[in-house]
């Protein structure tokens, strides 16, 4: 191959995070010249998997500030709460860092069917929400409700007295078209509100019943606008049952997004992209129409395009992230509860605003969320589990965290708590959220810090690809391709 | 067409000369695998598509000759007819012959050139289950309501109910009878208005109507019409053509027609029409194929959409053709 | 004349204009389909009955399972020679295959009797069939009767054997079809005559497991179309047999039951389920023995599962049918088979009244749920002949008041509601009045 500088490049596109990596899957069917390179030497960026040995070189290149990600990620650190007793072998571990559900009806997913890169990422079914309930005055243990989301549950559940199932059930069926005129009318009026004020008065559902909606968005704050809030619920809804009975979201195995950003890149790499980790961009000079890069190899190179995140990111208050390995399988949460339903490697537990105690004694504020992950998802070995806590950065955070999985243990089973193996803390700051087209450099936002995959996050790389193909770009054709040759059509098999 | 539909809006017309053109195609697709594939059903196709031409005043666009020979040559020397030449016998070939024999006149022609009535009568009589009343498809044993009203349907053209136990016959189809007034396809079976049609049309036959409780019925028919105007064949099921016919024969042979909408059940028959090609299809916007197309356009006919020829909500034939043979 | 296969149901239209090249290709597929299908009509006018024409008719079904005419070649093939010749149900035989609640008490006498039908029927009906030549040296039988069998005992034995390996095959070949085709009437029609075989020809253990494992197909076909009837009613009749003294059988009428609550859990809009249920309960309780109380603890408990099922799914028409299967069998004990027979005129009326009652609560929430008011109506009119009275004028302008909200919820039955107002009597009395 000829060196790298000779080449006029169409695009040069620097990281893997899953926009970079889903616009080199858009492009890689393409007669364009594809560079693409990534400072770290990994892939997947924001949403990497880490096996453990590589959290712990990660959080100390964190800690002492020789990380790639200009101060996006703060505080990182690693531990063996109960010593080195019960972990595998380093690589039988993959920790997510951003882990995302994806909903069966995301544009994610249908642009994975219609490119075909979905061929290569085996999706898991997302089984049951569940609130921790605290114990109270009255001696009642703390426990876990499970949220119902389908007719069948509200009707089967005994967490919920009869005359509230419909209130709960006519919001399930508002949800159902609530972009209708009518319905449209109904909530407007509290469409920038806390989405909770809505559910109180119009659907006079008591607090209890308002959390369960609310931990159906997993909003990070507690405080999802009504507009936000019901979308993200009828996405809920109408995903339930699209790809089997019982489940309404999926879970890519092996670590989530970076799996797909890696598949993505595959793809890229067969189309004939040019790939190179540990290869950032040091120098950046515009010559005329083009741009020329010095790369942190030695490399200059030349590109009609350079896309990449966005370097002039504020990063403001984030999230705080604990994954845990434990030393259980927490069967009970992974219970498949429809006949013919798929076993669930995923489950998700909210610990609402105001069911913790601060160290202070008072009441904290948000939200916690939990994934649980079975090791189904082949991100701990067999009779593990990966627990991922995830809530608002506040100076609480950290232990509030802590608090969390030790409550949580304690619910799942009190008398065998679970040895506590590998810990990975780390705090996720607030970058830009918009993209940024700025000549001949496209700058995607940072990645979402969102817990279920937000569909916003793909328009970015349309439009990437809108400007890396000009004239050429078809809109139709955008993501659509045949199978390669040779590859079997195994959709039939699943009818 | 008549004077009278042509000042209907536009998506209210029927295109009958192009239903007329395809069901004279569906012979002419020999070039297509799917023609051979339903081989197992082309005396059926022949009866639904020559019902559909008489409803649409065009009894003539099948040539009459070469349809009884066809017919003819379907049978076997016990009376029983199969599907297509080379195609074992089976009660529901046997029954199109008959029905179709009836529509053109030619019962003649199957006494002379055929095995004649007797022996048809004889196979049919001989499917019966004596100890149970029902009847069987064929000699292999598959029993189902749909046959025993094919039983009564083509014997009683033939005149030959006689040669089966009637009573033991409505027995069993009492027995198909469900809490909410409608009827399965065997004893313990969830109603199913293609069941419910067999059953009541069976016990119309018989002169038993009485045994049908209409007013539950009347109403679990009646619930089958649905947002969009389309009919469905039970709770929570989607809309389609067929029940058209299933439906809406058993609503008037009860005298309930008028508890469903008229007007949009016949917009929904309408937008299911194929309006270049011709066809009726199950739901708008579908492929469309001759069984949609009969059942189409006998709902219609049963709605008194203008132009069409009244169709017998019993036999499921030109009310002509039933006049002349019963007297009715 | 009635519903069969050949229809296209949802399949979306599309302009079908091929290109040269797909029409070539149309016809290529077509030439061998009829030369194929030439084969099979061949190999039987002659009389082959050897395992290659066996297996063209395999290939045949698998391109069209709807051909029904070649399981029947199939059938013959088996009892001509495949399977063994020692059984009695070796004649052309018609069984019925009808799926009856009763038949736990059919004597096992009767279910031989009903194969009286074949003796008034002409031997095998098609011009091509009737073959019955063959003899011990037919395919089947190479090699699997050796001189070891020489004992009747121990010939039999190896016969069922044989059979059991040639039936079982035979099952394995239709499960692909039935998953491509589940309402293809020729498949299920088929596999039914293959287990009646399998009671005709194996011991009762042997004959039982293969029929155990059926149930597990019922419940496979039933999770991947809940509502599919042909795989309902299989499953009825799967389970009717398994029942039966013929196969050494006791009731399932509990885990039956049992099954439909799981399915109706699933899914409340399951009506195929609330039916199945309907059907069971007057046998499950005959079954337990159960007291009037016992009767009235089970109709309590019922009446609770669908009050919380309706409470919420009240636009269900499912769900109110069950209530009404319910409801009728307190108003209308006559005809319908009665769970609570020792139930007192007062009791029906203290029931049906406290029904009422409930339902119309159900309106504070669903004011605009149509299927509420119809119940309201009808049960009211119930009431009123349980009593065997005149409806009063509070309850007349109740029924002209929920009539109106039907008029306007429901215009498309209008004709019904005006028909139900001129009988109840309301138009009358306005026009007296005026």
């Amino acid at each position: 191959m000829d060196s790298l500088g000779d080449t006029l490049w169409d695009v040069v596109i620097c990281g893997t995070g899953l926009q970079q990596s889903l616009l080199a899957l858009s492009l890689s069917r393409s007669s364009k010249s594809i560079l693409h390179i990534d400072p770290n030497n990994y892939y997947g960026g924001a949403d990497a998997a880490f096996s453990l040995q590589e959290a712990e070189s990660w959080a100390s290149s964190i800690a002492a500030g020789t990380d790639n990600d200009r101060g996006t990620f703060k505080s990182a650190s690693t531990t063996k709460p109960d010593g080195n007793t019960g972990l595998s072998f380093p690589r039988a571990y993959s920790l997510a860092l951003s882990p995302q559900l994806i909903h069966a009806r995301s544009k994610l997913l249908s642009q994975l069917v219609s490119s075909r890169a979905y061929r290569q990422v085996e999706f898991l079914a997302v089984g049951s929400f569940f609130i921790f309930k605290p114990s109270t005055s009255s001696g009642q243990k703390p426990s876990l409700v499970r949220i119902p989301s389908t007719r069948e549950d509200v009707f089967s559940t005994t967490a919920i007295p009869t005359k509230a199932k419909r209130g709960l059930m006519k919001f399930l069926k508002f949800v159902l078209n609530y972009d209708s005129e009518q319905r449209l009318a109904t909530w407007q009026p509290y469409a920038d509100g806390p989405l909770t004020d809505f559910l109180q008065w119009e659907f006079k559902m008591d607090a209890e019943l308002q959390t369960y909606i609310l931990t159906l968005t997993l909003s990070l704050d507690g405080l999802i606008t009504t507009r936000d809030g019901l979308s993200t619920i009828y996405r809920h809804l109408t995903s339930m049952g699209v790809f089997g009975p019982g489940f309404a979201a999926v879970y890519p195995k092996w670590g989530g997004i970076s799996e797909i950003a890696q598949v993505a890149c595959r793809a890229g790499a067969v189309g004939g992209a040019v790939y190179m980790l540990a290869t950032g961009i040091q120098e950046i000079e515009t010559s005329g129409d083009n741009i020329e890069l010095r790369l942190t190899s030695g490399d200059k190179v030349k590109t009609r395009l350079l896309v990449r995140n966005d370097e002039n990111a504020e990063v403001g208050n984030g999230v705080s992230r604990l994954a845990a390995v434990v030393g259980s399988p927490l069967k009970p949460l992974f219970e498949a509860l429809v006949e013919g339903a798929p076993l669930p490697a995923v489950a998700v537990i909210s610990f609402p605003a105001g069911s913790l105690l601060t160290t202070a004694g008072k009441a904290y504020g948000y939200p916690v969320y939990v994934f649980a992950h079975s090791s189904d998802t082949g991100e701990c070995p067999v009779g593990q589990s990966v627990l991922y806590l995830t809530t608002l950065t506040t100076p609480d955070s950290k232990e509030i965290l802590t608090q969390s999985l030790q409550l949580l243990s304690e619910v799942i089973d009190a008398d065998h708590l679970p040895p506590s193996l590998f810990q990975l803390y780390h705090e996720h700051g607030r970058g830009s959220v918009a993209s940024r087209p700025d000549g001949s450099t496209f700058n995607f936002p940072d990645a979402s810090l969102s817990l279920l995959f937000d569909d916003s996050t793909l328009e970015p790389v349309h439009e990437a690809w809108k400007q890396v193909m000009g004239e050429t770009a078809v809109d139709t054709d955008y993501m659509t391709f045949p199978d390669r040759e040779g590859i079997m059509d195994v959709e039939d098999m699943y009818d | 067409m008549s004077e009278k539909s042509k000042t209907l809006p536009k998506e209210l017309q029927l295109v009958a000369s192009a239903h007329v053109k395809y069901i004279q195609s569906l012979d002419t697709r020999k070039d297509e695998y799917e023609y051979w594939l339903t081989e197992h059903l082309r005396l059926n196709g022949l009866y639904w598509g020559l019902t559909a031409l008489h409803l649409l005043g065009h009894p003539e666009a099948l040539p009459r000759t070469e349809t009884i020979d066809f017919v003819l040559s379907c049978q076997h020397e016990n009376g029983g007819f199969g599907a297509a030449p080379g195609h074992d016998a089976h009660m529901l070939s046997t029954v199109s012959a008959v029905q179709i024999l009836a529509m053109i006149d030619a019962f003649d022609d199957l006494e002379a050139r055929g095995k004649g009535k007797a022996q048809v009568g004889k196979y049919i009589a001989n499917l019966q289950n004596r100890q149970t009343g029902t009847f069987a498809g064929d000699e292999w044993g598959e029993e189902d309501t749909r046959f025993l009203y094919g039983a009564f349907n083509a014997l009683s053209l033939l005149g030959l109910l006689d040669l089966v136990d009637v009573d033991k016959a409505v027995d069993h189809v009492v027995a198909c009878a469900n809490f909410d007034g409608g009827y399965g396809v065997s004893p313990g079976a969830e109603s199913h208005a293609g069941q419910i049609f067999t059953c009541v049309a069976a016990l119309t036959i018989a002169g038993r109507k009485n045994l049908v409780d209409a007013d539950r019925l009347g109403k679990w028919l009646s619930e089958r019409q649905i947002a969009g105007g389309g009919l469905n064949g039970r709770p929570e099921k989607k809309e389609d053509v067929c029940y058209s016919w299933w439906v809406l024969s058993s609503l008037e042979m009860i005298g309930k027609t008028h508890w469903i909408d008229r007007d949009q059940l016949i917009a929904f028959i309408l937008r299911c029409q194929d309006p270049e090609n011709g066809g009726i299809s199950d739901r708008p916007g579908d492929m469309v194929d001759v069984w949609h197309t009969l059942f189409g356009l006998t709902g219609l006919s049963l709605l008194e959409y203008p132009g069409l020829e009244p169709v017998d909500e019993v036999y499921c034939l030109p009310k002509s053709t039933t006049e002349r043979i019963l007297g009715k | 004349m009635a519903d069969q296969g050949g229809s296209a149901h949802g399949i979306a239209r599309t302009s079908r204009v091929r290109t040269e090249e797909q029409r070539k290709v149309e016809l290529d597929k077509i030439a061998k389909y009829r030369e194929l299908e030439d084969q099979v009509r061949s190999g039987v006018a002659r009389g082959d009955t050897s395992p290659g024409l066996f297996q063209l008719t395999s290939k045949l079904l698998r391109l069209n399972p709807e051909y029904y005419t070649v399981w029947n070649v199939r059938r013959r093939l088996l009892t001509s020679g495949l399977l063994s010749k020692s059984s009695a149900a070796s004649s052309p035989l018609t069984v019925s295959l009808t799926a009856s609640p009763t038949a736990t008490t059919t004597p096992p006498s009767a279910a031989l009797s009903s194969s009286s039908l074949s003796a008034t029927q002409p031997s095998p009906a098609s011009p091509t069939a009737g073959r019955s030549g063959t003899t011990a040296d037919s395919p089947a039988g190479e090699g699997k009767v050796s001189a070891a069998d020489a004992t009747p005992e121990a010939a039999a034995a190896a016969g069922q054997k044989k059979d059991f390996d040639v039936l079982k095959s035979e099952l394995e070949f239709t499960i692909p079809l039935l998953l491509d085709s589940p309402k293809c009437y020729w498949i299920w029609s088929y596999r039914l005559w293959l287990l009646q075989q399998v009671i005709d020809r194996l011991s009762v253990s042997m004959a039982r497991r293969v029929w155990q494992e059926e149930l597990g197909l019922a419940s496979k076909m039933l999770t991947r179309d809940r509502r599919n009837f042909h795989a309902w009613g299989y499953r009825r009749h799967v389970v009717a047999q398994l029942e039966s003294p013929r196969l050494g059988g006791e009731s399932m009428v509990e885990a039956e039951f049992e099954y439909t609550t799981r399915m109706i859990r699933m899914d409340l809009s399951n009506f195929s389920a609330w039916h199945s249920r309907s059907k069971l309960i007057p046998r499950l309780l005959d079954e337990r023995g159960a007291d009037d109380s016992t009767r009235k603890g089970f109709l309590d408990e019922e009446l609770g599962l669908i009050r919380e099922a309706l409470n919420v799914g009240p636009e269900d028409q499912s769900l109110w049918y069950y209530h009404q299967f319910l409801i009728l069998n307190l108003v209308n004990p006559v005809g319908h088979p009665t769970l609570t027979p020792a139930f007192s005129l007062e009791d029906r009326v203290t029931y049906v009244t406290r029904e009422i009652q409930d339902i119309k609560e159900l309106l504070e929430d669903y004011d605009d749920v149509k299927l509420i008011y119809e119940a309201l109506l009808e049960y009211t009119l119930y009431l009123g002949q349980l009593q065997g009275r005149k409806l009063d004028g509070a309850e007349k302008d109740e029924l002209a008041e929920w009539l109106q909200k039907l008029k306007k919820l429901d215009p498309m039955r209008n004709g019904r509601w005006t028909e139900l107002e001129r009988e109840c009597g309301l138009v009358e009395m306005e026009a007296f009045e005026t």
